[in-house]
């Protein structure tokens, strides 16, 4: 009997091993352990075994049992693997196929880097503010210390609706806005659209600016140009380089021009930058006191700085569009570049 | 402005070359725009004696000639005719490179040698003007007081340094050569070299020849003065270098004189021919109306009192400040002159060359402010330089009408600190005294106080903040190239705020994105034609547009009051060039007036504007698009049929607020419309006032607890008339369910003949569940046969 068992099992453990799909797996399966089954068979026939045998014979019958039941189910999990690999193989894809489902659109570049730079600002402590693009005379020059019949106006051709009211040529007016508005300390960063009378091929009669403001009891051209590096950094990265250089506006004094590194060229020098490696970021200055006097601003305990990047080439350089009229062709030849 | 580098030297030692002096100049505020070197064409060129002349063994008309140069004698061959033994000429050699391109080596013709060409004026850059024989057709023959072997760029004065400068408003004082070279000193530490005032007289009164009147407040000083005997001849090589080399035409010794003092001084003169002065008068006054003048320019004005006019007893003989009369300008014959030397009002000249579009030298100086005291010198530094030339006596005497206080400077007390505290820096008392010194400005230490009296030209400076700048530009301004420092370290703490609006369009503009839109950009200007275009009646409120009073073209003149219009453009033009599947949108501006014309500002109301031109693309989709913009916004909703011109009739639908505010509309783009934009295929436009949405309250969410209990479908097809619509049905639906209504969606619509004419099948899928208990079948069914009855009673609905 013991020598039986043994035999059931060398085989068993054989044919079940040798299987080569189910069907055959489960032909072994009912051979040995099916309802008439050869284990099962003798485990049935127990009984006859003699008295002083069973335990030992029983017990071996059990270890033979769990062995092929232990052999079949290792067996079946790994013919089970093998069906499915070779179902899947059949199943297999061209993964170069185009994908399905609605294509992703594109934000303008423009809106990519207003949010940008927004988002720089309200770090900050700027409050975001919006003014009308359709102004005063009285706000986009007057109170910016730029008399009617200024030579400086000559620097802004305007497009005038009536006498005292024009298409603001900058986004300065929102300093006008905020300073009789707001209550000092505060920060300000207005981004919009600006018109001037001048259409070429490098510029375009509407434009994009913002404009910022900080006024506050102890601000100096030095907090101003901190603020100015670290902006750069955030936008252009660590390696930015900047320069400083005179210039004029009406409403600042002192006032200056930033350059930073061209991000045409990353400083090596380009058609863009003249070669120079530098291409124009901000331009501002510490706030006239005569202008804030104006706006009813004590100019003995305020001061500030106001600056306002155009920023339509800082988007054309960080995007290297070459050519500024893209920006408003719609072309979605342009735009889908932009995804 | 341009300035001559030769000119600065009269003024200022400078030992830097041009490039640096550029560079300096620049980075003290004066941007040196472009320097241009005028010998860059005259290199290898130099006066050569022609000492004899033959005929060309090979050629009739060609001559060899032997000529000078110096140190050698060259060889050169010449079709020119008017050269003779012992002319002088200029004569470019081997490696010339002449201003009109070409470029001179050795050559043979026709067997003789020849080392270089003859030139003419046209080759050197000169014509007439600037030396006689200039426009010679020939080969410039120069006087006998040149010297062989001369460089030609040095003998005509032609080897100056014009830098092009830019002059900031706030500086009208650098418009001169003077200013530039006293910002010169400034830079480099250098005093300035005053300028010979002083000439001599005749015996006499100018009173007695000519009298001034100003009766106009627009010019605040004329001085006059009256010169005879005067010669007009060409003015000296070194003048007419000059004025040639800023652009300005050499004409003769008093013309150019009143020019030489406009670039030298920044003041502007005129000459008058005294004989023509009716009443030997001067009156200075706004013209009348019907009042005419010829200019020199050939051209005829009608004047009237907002122009103002220099006249004699009769007529006006100048546009005060802009251009002179033909009527009593200097000419051959002239003997005598009256110079007047004035400061006009800078907004009525600049109303005046605008009026005109006339923009002269003298004009253009005058718009930018002349100050009162600048004619004191420029006025004797013109008799001096007539006195120089001896082109005049001078009768002595100025007449000078003054309306204004003159010299008087201003002190101001500057507080150092706040000086120091504007810049950010730690420059010491005495360094700032220093540079402002240096700048003219006349500075002494009090304590805290620097006591600052600036020239008197300097009216620009008035505060802490223009003496910063002072100090900075001299001191330089790349000490802020790599400023270090912490972030606001000297400010209040502000928190940063974002617009709400923008916040939100900037939520569509994701969505949007995420939905395959484009976002474009267009100007928020266009033409007029626009509402046209899009089929607006006559009694629509959008056409009371906003229009430009003086716009670059049609297509920019009128503000906008409807979006569509840019998208159809670029619809139209994406089609023309080949784009396919185009979903655009854009966030602007309409501009509505209060009225017209605009006497306050405008309302600017801001929109979202969508639009699709797509193979298969339908009002539904559309529709799922702006469903799910709105559901980010706590808006309350219904839709009604659109009345909006250019959409079509039947397929289109405005987004009505719990209000009644019409917050939006969408469908498809009427057929006449896409007509107009020459569009053949379908277009779905959209469009939402973000204004309105980012008003709204934030959307707020709450939640119900969820049941324990299944949710079970049932599903059922109705068939109805046309006219019977989805949202009645399914109100219906959802009332006749009651308690256990979960939700119930169309899933299909479906016509046929055999449903009937006018007829269709709408299939629903309603889905029940209770909080209570799981429902069963018998419950819903019941449900389901109260549904259609009251769909039967209500709509004539049949089950199919």
């Amino acid at each position: 009997m013991k020598q039986k068992l043994e035999s059931i099992l060398a085989e068993g453990l054989k044919e079940i091993e040798s299987s080569q799909d189910l069907k055959e797996l489960d032909n072994a399966r009912v051979k040995y352990l099916g309802k008439t089954g050869e284990l099962t068979q003798i485990l049935r026939g127990m009984k006859d075994v003699p008295a002083e045998n069973r335990k030992e014979v029983g017990s071996l019958a059990n270890v033979v049992r769990e062995n092929l039941e232990r052999s079949l189910s290792q067996k079946l999990a790994d013919l089970e693997n093998v069906q499915l690999l070779a179902e899947m193989e059949k199943e297999k894809v061209d993964i170069t196929e185009p994908s399905k489902g609605i294509k992703r659109g594109a934000l303008h570049p423009l809106t990519r880097f207003n949010n940008k730079f927004i988002d720089l600002c309200v770090e900050m402590g700027f409050t975001v503010i919006q003014t009308p693009e359709i102004e005063t005379d009285y706000r986009n020059f007057e109170a910016l210390n730029v008399p009617k019949n200024h030579p400086a106006r000559d620097m802004q051709d305007s497009f005038y609706i009536t006498d005292n009211i024009l298409m603001r040529t900058h986004t300065s007016p929102a300093q006008v806005w905020a300073m009789e508005t707001m209550k000092p300390p505060f920060k300000i960063v207005c981004p919009g659209r600006v018109y001037r009378n001048d259409d070429d091929s490098s510029h375009s009669p509407i434009f994009n600016q913002f404009e910022a403001l900080v006024i506050d009891e102890n601000i100096g051209l030095k907090d101003f140009m901190i603020m100015v590096k670290e902006m750069a950094v955030r936008l252009y990265g660590k390696d930015v380089k900047m320069r400083v250089r005179p210039a004029f506006f009406p409403f600042t004094e002192p006032s200056i021009e930033i350059d930073a590194t061209c991000q045409m060229c990353q400083g090596k020098g380009c058609s863009l930058c003249k070669g120079t490696g530098f291409s124009e970021f901000f331009g501002g200055g510490i706030v006239n006191p005569a202008i804030l006097e104006m706006s009813g601003i004590d100019s003995k305990k305020y001061s500030g700085f106001a600056f306002g990047p155009g920023i339509d080439r800082s988007v054309m350089v960080t995007n290297k569009i070459p050519n500024i009229k893209y920006l408003f062709r719609n072309d979605m030849k342009f735009l889908k570049q932009m995804r | 402005m341009k300035v001559s580098y030769n000119w600065l030297k009269d003024f200022v030692d400078i030992e830097d070359g041009a490039e640096e002096v550029a560079k300096r100049l620049t980075a003290a505020g004066f941007e040196v725009e472009e320097l241009e070197c005028q010998n860059e064409h005259l290199h290898d060129v130099y006066v050569g004696k022609i000492l004899k002349i033959e005929r060309h063994p090979a050629a009739d008309k060609l001559v060899v000639c032997q000529v000078d140069v110096g140190e050698k004698r060259v060889q050169i061959i010449t079709s020119a005719t008017n050269v003779f033994e012992g002319a002088m000429v200029p004569v470019s050699l081997e490696g010339a490179d002449l201003v009109n391109g070409v470029k001179i080596k050795p050559t043979n013709f026709r067997g003789v040698k020849s080392d270089g060409m003859f030139c003419s004026g046209e080759e050197l850059g000169v014509d007439e003007n600037y030396i006689e024989g200039g426009s010679v057709n020939g080969i410039l023959i120069l006087s006998e007081s040149f010297v062989a072997g001369q460089k030609i760029e040095d003998a005509l004065m032609l080897n100056d340094v014009v830098f092009d400068i830019n002059v900031t408003p706030n500086r009208p004082d650098c418009n001169s050569v003077i200013g530039i070279a006293r910002e010169i000193c400034a830079i480099y530490g250098k005093k300035f070299k005053d300028f010979a005032v002083d000439y001599k007289t005749v015996a006499g009164d100018v009173k007695d020849f000519v009298s001034v009147e100003v009766k106009t407040e627009n010019c605040p000083r004329y001085i006059a003065s009256y010169i005879k005997n005067i010669k007009l001849e060409r003015s000296p090589l070194w003048i007419r270098s000059r004025l040639h080399a800023v652009g300005i035409k050499p004409i003769n010794t008093m013309v150019d004189i009143t020019n030489y003092i406009l670039v030298e001084q920044g003041q502007p003169m005129h000459a008058f021919d005294y004989k023509y002065l009716d009443g030997k008068k001067i009156v200075v006054r706004q013209a009348k109306k019907g009042e005419k003048i010829s200019v020199l320019n050939g051209q005829t004005y009608d004047l009237d009192e907002g122009v103002m006019v220099i006249a004699d007893q009769n007529k006006p003989v100048v546009i005060a400040g802009v251009i002179g009369g033909v009527n009593s300008c200097i000419e051959k014959e002239t003997t005598e002159t009256v110079f007047e030397c004035a400061v006009f009002d800078l907004k009525s000249v600049r109303l005046t060359a605008k009026k005109y579009g006339l923009r002269t030298d003298s004009s253009a100086r005058y718009e930018k402010g002349v100050n009162v005291n600048s004619p004191t010198l420029a006025i004797k530094r013109a008799l001096h330089l007539v006195d120089k030339l001896g082109c005049g006596e001078i009768v002595e005497g100025l007449i000078d009408e003054c309306q204004q206080p003159l010299g008087e400077e201003k002190k101001l007390e500057i507080s150092y600190a706040k000086v120091m505290k504007i810049l950010g820096l730690d420059i010491s008392k005495e360094k700032v005294a220093e540079i402002l010194n240096d700048l003219g400005i006349k500075t002494a230490i009090m304590g805290d106080t620097l006591l600052c009296v600036p020239p008197i030209l300097r009216e620009d400076i008035k505060n802490d903040n223009d003496i910063a700048e002072e100090v900075i530009r001299i001191f330089g301004y790349d000490v802020y190239n790599n400023v270090e420092g912490r972030l606001f370290e000297n400010s209040a703490i502000t928190v940063g705020q974002y617009e709400p609006r923008l916040v939100m369009e900037n939520g569509f503009k994701n969505i949007l994105v995420d939905n395959g839109f484009y976002e474009t950009l267009n100007y928020s200007l266009y033409s007029a034609s626009a509402c046209d275009k899009l089929m607006l009646s006559e009694e629509d409120s959008r056409r009371n547009v906003i229009k430009i009073a003086n716009p670059i073209s049609e297509d920019l003149s009128t503000a906008r009051t409807v979006m569509a219009h840019a998208l159809l453009l670029d619809i139209a033009y994406n089609l023309s060039v080949g784009n396919k599947d185009l979903r655009f949108f854009e966030v602007g501006k309409v501009y509505q007036p209060k009225s017209l014309p605009l006497t306050e500002l405008p309302v600017e109301n801001n929109r979202l504007s969508i639009a699709v031109c797509e193979n298969g693309y339908d009002f539904f989709e559309l529709k799922g698009v702006l469903e799910n913009l709105l559901l980010t916004t706590s808006l309350k909703y219904s839709l009604r049929r659109s009345t909006e011109p250019y959409l079509h009739s039947g397929i289109g639908a405005d987004i009505v607020a719990e209000d009644g505010v019409i917050v939006g509309w969408f469908g498809k783009v009427h057929k006449s419309v896409l007509k107009n934009y020459d569009i053949s295929q379908d277009v779905f436009y959209a469009e939402i006032d973000t204004d309105y949405l980012s008003k709204l309250e934030e959307k707020k969410y709450s939640t119900k607890e969820i049941s324990k209990y299944p949710v079970v479908e049932r599903d059922i097809a109705v068939v109805v008339d046309e006219k019977v619509c989805n949202a009645d049905l399914i109100s219906a639906i959802k009332s006749g369910c009651g308690k256990i209504f979960y939700d119930v969606s169309l899933f299909d619509v479906y016509r046929s003949d055999a449903l009937g004419e006018n007829k269709k099948s709408m299939a629903y899928k309603i889905m029940f569940m209770s909080e209570e208990k799981t429902l069963t079948s018998e419950e819903i069914n019941a449900v389901v046969n109260k549904v259609l009855k009251g769909l039967e009673f209500r709509f004539g609905a049949k089950l199919r």
